[in-house]
C-alpha cells in the first residue's frame, strides 16, 4: 500500500490520466462555446430566429463530445456505445429530431460541466505538480538563492528541508487529485456521454432484427440451391430417361400387340407431360422464393419483372449500389406484386415503375392507369407488402382514387445515412 | 445426319442423361465434360459440330459456361454452340447474341424433356441456325425497347415473330402454327414492313434480322 503511494508519482496510468487533465481542458473549450451559443438561441427560439441556430449548435455539441469519448478512448481506455444517430428524414425532419434529441442536450450538459471541471483539476494538479517539486528540491536550490522566494523563505539549511516536507506531500498526493479529477469526468460522461439505456436496447433489437432478416434470406437462397441442384436436375433426368423409353417404343416391331405398345407410349408421353409441367411449377416456386435475377442486382431483376409483366411496363430503375438483400428481395417482391395487382384488379394498360436510392432510402413508386380504387384491407396482398415492408422499417403510402390512376409509394432504409 | 457433340455441364446425373439421349438418336458424343476448362481443351481435341454449354458450372457457378461460349465463339467460330440455362437470364441471351448469332443457341434445362424439339434446335445450331428458348424470346419482345413498334403487329404477326426469334424456319413455324408455309411468308413479309426492316430472304437472315432488333 505504501508502495503504491510512492510509486504513484512515476506510474505510466498518472501520467496518461495527467496528460487528459489539460487535453480535456482545451477541448471542452470550444464545447463551452457552443454551451454560450445554446443559452443565447434558447431565449431567440421564442422568436423562431433561435431555432435554426439550436439545431446547429446541437449538431456540433454532439460532434464535438466525439473528441471527448475519442480522449476517453485514447489516453485512458474507456469507452462507450456512441448514443443512436438522430434520425429523421428530410432536411426539416432531421432538423426537428435533433432539437429532440436528448444525447445532443446531454453533450451540451457535459460540455457545461466539463470547462470548469477541467479548469479547476488542471489548476490543482499543475499547482501541486509544480510546487511540490520546488519545495521537494528546496534543499537543492536554496544553496544558490539568496533569500528564496517568498512562502519558501529558507533562513537555513535544515528549514530548506521543513519546505521540502510539503513538497514530498504535494508529489504524492498530485497521481491522487489527477486520479479523483479523472474519476469525476468519467462518471459524467458515462451518465452524459454514452448511449442512455434505451438506446442501448434499441440498438441491441435493431441488430437482432437485422440478423434475423439476413438468416432468413441466407434460408432462403439454400432452399434454392436445394430445389435447383436436387429435385431439378432429378425431375429433367426423368424426363430425359421417359424420352429414351418413349424411343425404344417406337423402334419396337408392332408384333401382334399394337395396343398395348401404343398405350405404354401415351402412358410415357403422359409422364413426360407431367414432368415438364412439375418442372414449369418448380421454377416458379423458387422463383417466388428467392429470384435468381436479384443476383445482378435490383435494376436488373425489376427488368426481368417487367419484361415478364403481361402490362407494359416503363421501367426508370436508378438504385446503382447494392441494398442489403433483405431490402433488394422486399423491393422485387413488391414491384412483383404490384405489378400483378395492377394487371389482375386493376385492369390497367400501363405501368410506371421508379425506382431510386438516395440519401440512405430506397424509394419505389408504381402508378397504373386502372380503375383505382384499391383499399388497404386486412389479409389482402398489399397488407401483406406493408407488414413486409414495416417489418424492414420502411413505408408504404397508397394513393388510388376511385377512378384512377394509382400510386403506391414504398420506401425502405438502405442503413446508410450520409450524416452522422 | 450424325453430329459429333461435346457436352460441358457439372452435374453428373444430367451429363450422363443427355449423352445418352443423343446416342440414343445417333449421334456422337466424342466428350462430355464437367468444367469450362474442360470444354475448351475438349473442342480444341475434337473439333465437334456442336457444344452443348450449361451457364453455370465451378468454380463460381455463376457464368462460366456463358465466358466460355464466348472464347468458343472466338476461337472455334465453325462449332455450333448451344448455351444451357436453369433460368433464362437475358442479360445472357444479350452478352451471347451481341456478336454473330449464327450457330447459337440458348435454351432451358428443361426443354431437354422435350427431345424432338430440344434435338432439332440441336440440329439447327449446329447447322448455322439458331435456337433461342420462347421464355428469352418472350421477354426480348416485352422488354420495352420496342414495345411501341411492335405494338403495331396483330396478336398472329406477334406469334410469328416470336417462332421466327426462336430460329426457326417458315415450315416449322407454319407447323407450330397449324398454317400453310405461304401465309407465313405473307405475315413475315407484313411484319417486316410493320416494323420497317429491310426484307431479308433465306431463313437465317431472317432470323438475324429479327434478333437484331430485339436485342438491346
Amino acid at each position: 500500500m505504501i508502495g503504491r503511494v510512492l510509486a504513484a508519482p512515476a506510474a505510466a496510468r498518472t501520467w496518461r490520466e495527467a496528460a487528459f487533465l489539460p487535453a480535456g481542458l482545451v477541448a471542452a473549450t470550444p464545447g463551452f462555446a457552443l454551451v454560450l451559443l445554446a443559452a443565447v438561441a434558447v431565449p431567440l427560439s421564442v422568436l423562431t430566429i433561435g431555432l435554426p441556430l439550436l439545431v446547429v449548435v446541437l449538431f456540433l455539441s454532439r460532434a464535438w463530445c466525439g473528441v471527448h469519448r475519442w480522449l476517453f478512448r485514447v489516453l485512458l481506455g474507456r469507452t462507450w456505445v456512441a448514443p443512436a444517430p438522430a434520425g429523421g428524414t428530410g432536411l426539416l425532419g432531421r432538423a426537428r429530431a435533433r432539437l429532440g434529441d436528448p444525447a445532443a442536450w446531454r453533450s451540451l450538459a457535459y460540455s457545461g460541466i466539463k470547462l470548469p471541471l477541467a479548469a479547476v483539476s488542471t489548476y490543482l494538479a499543475a499547482l501541486l505538480l509544480a510546487g511540490g517539486v520546488v519545495a521537494l528540491t528546496c534543499p537543492v536550490w536554496s544553496r544558490y538563492s539568496p533569500t528564496g522566494w517568498g512562502l519558501l523563505d529558507t533562513g537555513s539549511w535544515t528549514s530548506s528541508w521543513l519546505v521540502a516536507l510539503p513538497g514530498l506531500a504535494g508529489v504524492l498526493l498530485f497521481p491522487w487529485v489527477v486520479r479523483g479529477a479523472v474519476a469525476l469526468d468519467g462518471l459524467l460522461a458515462s451518465a452524459l456521454l454514452g448511449a442512455g439505456g434505451r438506446d442501448r436496447r434499441i440498438g441491441h433489437l435493431e441488430r437482432g432484427r437485422a440478423d434475423l432478416a439476413a438468416e432468413a434470406a441466407a434460408t432462403l437462397r439454400r432452399v434454392e440451391r436445394d430445389l435447383h441442384d436436387g429435385a431439378q436436375a432429378h425431375l429433367v433426368a426423368v424426363g430425359m430417361t421417359l424420352s429414351r423409353i418413349r424411343e425404344r417404343v417406337d423402334r419396337l416391331p408392332p408384333g401382334d400387340r399394337p395396343a398395348d405398345l401404343a398405350e405404354v407410349a401415351a402412358l410415357t408421353d403422359a409422364a413426360r407431360a407431367t414432368v415438364a409441367s412439375a418442372l414449369t411449377e418448380l421454377r416458379d416456386v423458387v422463383r417466388s422464393i428467392h429470384p435468381p435475377a436479384l443476383d445482378a442486382g435490383l435494376d436488373t431483376a425489376l427488368q426481368t419483372l417487367a419484361a415478364r409483366s403481361p402490362v407494359p411496363v416503363d421501367l426508370r430503375a436508378d438504385t446503382g449500389r447494392r441494398a442489403s438483400e433483405p431490402v433488394e428481395t422486399a423491393a422485387y417482391f413488391c414491384v412483383a406484386e404490384l405489378l400483378a395487382n395492377a394487371a389482375r384488379h386493376a385492369d390497367a394498360r400501363r405501368v410506371g415503375v421508379a425506382a431510386d436510392d438516395r440519401d440512405g432510402v430506397l424509394t419505389l413508386r408504381v402508378t397504373d392507369d386502372g380503375r383505382g380504387g384499391a383499399v388497404l384491407r386486412p389479409g389482402s396482398g398489399l397488407a401483406g407488402l406493408h407488414r413486409r415492408v414495416t417489418a424492414l422499417d420502411g413505408t408504404l403510402h397508397l394513393d388510388s382514387p376511385a377512378g384512377g390512376p394509382t400510386t403506391v409509394t414504398v420506401t425502405l432504409p438502405t442503413g446508410r445515412e450520409a450524416l452522422p | 445426319m450424325t453430329l459429333r457433340i461435346v457436352i460441358a455441364e457439372d452435374n453428373a446425373l444430367l451429363r450422363d442423361g443427355l449423352t445418352a439421349l443423343l446416342a440414343d438418336r445417333g449421334h456422337t458424343v466424342s466428350a462430355a465434360v464437367p468444367d469450362a476448362a474442360g470444354l475448351l481443351d475438349a473442342v480444341a481435341a475434337h473439333d465437334p459440330d456442336v457444344a452443348i454449354v450449361d451457364v453455370r458450372m465451378p468454380p463460381t457457378f455463376t457464368d462460366e459456361g456463358l465466358r466460355a461460349a464466348l472464347a468458343l465463339r472466338r476461337d472455334h467460330p465453325r462449332t455450333g454452340i448451344l448455351v444451357f440455362s436453369q433460368w433464362i437470364e437475358t442479360r445472357y441471351a444479350t452478352e451471347l447474341l451481341a456478336g454473330d448469332p449464327r450457330g447459337l443457341g440458348y435454351l432451358l434445362k428443361d426443354r431437354v424433356v422435350d427431345t424432338d424439339r430440344f434435338v432439332d434446335a440441336l440440329a439447327r445450331v449446329a447447322s448455322g441456325g439458331t435456337a433461342l428458348d420462347p421464355e428469352v424470346v418472350s421477354h426480348l419482345l416485352g422488354a420495352g425497347r420496342r414495345r411501341d413498334t411492335l405494338d403495331r403487329l396483330s396478336p398472329r404477326e406477334r406469334d410469328v415473330l416470336a417462332l421466327v426469334a426462336e430460329g426457326r424456319s417458315n415450315r416449322a413455324v407454319a407447323a407450330a402454327l397449324r398454317v400453310t408455309e405461304r401465309s407465313v411468308e405473307k405475315h413475315v413479309t407484313a411484319i417486316f414492313a410493320k416494323l420497317d426492316l429491310v426484307p431479308a430472304d433465306g431463313d437465317h437472315r431472317r432470323v438475324l434480322a429479327v434478333l437484331r432488333y430485339l436485342t438491346p
